[in-house]
């Protein structure tokens, strides 16, 4: 299992203090360590000051994202979690295709619910305040953004 | 996949001696209430022997759809504790307390019931009782005053809290065992039937790893004669796989019957997304709200 393993960068050198000095999150994971990687990123986000509501959604959009770095990427990935300046970013990482195809640009905001694959794009799209996904020939990064509400 | 039990809930029958062992709360008040409520319908007198039943009785088991307050009133069910039916002075005797169950089926027979439902949690001998090794014999002793055709008895035992051997010493008393049908159980999520009132019940956190025992009990949930109630007011989080499933299921089910979706608030978000809110015959209701 490689996501129980937590770290916390040093940031900009403060620590403690307010919300928006929280140093990122960053945490590896795979299927075994999804629960793991929800409550830290729960976590991570109600000290980062994000109202109950808007926690529940950033816990949704970095399981959909890492769950599709598990499911249809490499098997594993590194999610990142960093608020700063009223914004919170949720960005995954992983080393393999985005979609089973491995070719196809997902457009997140286009698909229908019913779409399976696309299901947990769709959403991300429908909760988070900006959306992409970047592909590059090392891999697949998604970004999921949350203006604090 | 089900869980190992000899006999749902809902198909115990007269002279039926059976033992429940349940794993929480709910799921005793869940298996109760269905008890309950059929010995009710049934026009049976039904009697729930439980040191927390008068309290809980009427607002857990209401809450659970069935009619205790008027059973109650009419004397079709009484609601008390173990103390001066059971015990009596924190002290145990086997025979005393079958005598009491005795005299019960007596008197549910000359009150003009056509029978009698006996639900007794045994937390009472978790207790410091005297007389709590004769618990037993008392076992031993409802089988043979049962079996006139009139009588059942339901024994809950915690099975947390009961050790192993104490289970095994009075397992061999009782016609059948009960608990509840359970598709899938580990420390993070449980996903079991639900009977009272009929449905599921998810509690803990779900994601696409579970989806093969989901779509077993949403299957089974779909199958079930009148409305159906999918409780989840114990689940914290559902991905988004899972939210459409139920969501499915719910628009499938609502065709012909009611569904409640008892829920969260952050599951909840995941039912209006998905338009299931707007339905008819679709009821959500917020479990922190409750």
């Amino acid at each position: 299992m490689t996501g129980d393993r937590a770290r916390r960068e040093a940031g900009n050198g403060s620590s403690g203090g307010t919300p928006s000095e929280l140093a990122p999150l960053e945490q590896e994971f795979d299927a075994g360590s999804l629960y793991a990687l929800r409550s830290a990123v729960a976590a991570h986000a109600a000290a980062a000051g994000l109202p109950p509501a808007q926690v529940y959604d950033v816990v949704l959009a970095a399981h959909e994202l890492a769950a599709n770095a598990v499911r249809h990427g490499s098997g594993h990935g590194r999610l990142r979690l960093q608020a700063a300046d009223g914004v919170l970013t949720c960005q995954v990482t992983d080393a393999g295709p985005a979609t089973a195809s491995g070719d196809e640009k997902p457009d997140a905001r286009a698909r229908p619910w019913s779409a399976e694959h696309g299901h947990g794009l769709w959403v991300i799209g429908q909760v988070a305040s900006q959306f992409a996904v970047d592909y590059g020939p090392a891999g697949t990064t998604a970004t999921a953004v949350f203006t604090f509400r | 996949m089900t869980a190992e039990a000899s006999a749902q809930i809902t198909e115990l029958a007269v002279d039926d001696h059976a033992c429940l062992t349940f794993g929480e709360e709910e799921e005793l008040l869940d298996l109760t209430a269905a008890f309950v409520r059929d010995g009710l319908a049934a026009g049976l007198k039904v009697v729930w022997l439980s040191d927390a039943a008068p309290q809980l009785a009427a607002g857990e088991l209401a809450r659970r759809g069935v009619a205790v307050q008027s059973a109650m009133a009419r004397g079709q069910m009484t609601a008390a504790g173990s103390e001066g039916r059971l015990l009596a002075g924190q002290a145990f005797r086997a025979d005393a307390a079958v005598g009491w169950l005795t005299r019960q089926i007596a008197l549910a027979s000359e009150a003009g019931f056509a029978g009698l439902r006996v639900a007794v949690d045994m937390g009472w001998a978790l207790r410091p009782v005297t007389g709590v090794e004769e618990l037993p014999r008392f076992e031993e002793g409802i089988a043979t005053v049962l079996g006139g055709g009139t009588a059942s008895v339901l024994c809950q035992y915690d099975r947390g809290r009961f050790d192993p051997v104490t289970l095994a010493s009075v397992a061999a008393f009782h016609t059948c065992s009960v608990a509840a049908a359970t598709y899938y159980a580990d420390a993070v999520l449980r996903i079991c039937r639900q009977y009272a009132p009929a449905g599921i019940r998810i509690a803990g956190e779900i994601d696409y790893q579970a989806e093969e025992p989901l779509a077993l009990a949403l299957a089974e949930a779909v199958r079930l004669e009148g409305d159906v109630t999918f409780n989840m007011a114990g689940l914290a989080f559902a991905d988004a796989l899972c939210t459409a499933m139920i969501a499915d299921a719910a628009r499938t089910v609502s065709a012909s019957r009611q569904v409640v979706l008892c829920c969260q608030s952050g599951v909840a978000a995941g039912f209006a997304r998905l338009g299931v809110v707007g339905l008819p015959r679709v009821s959500l209701v917020t479990a922190d709200d409750r």
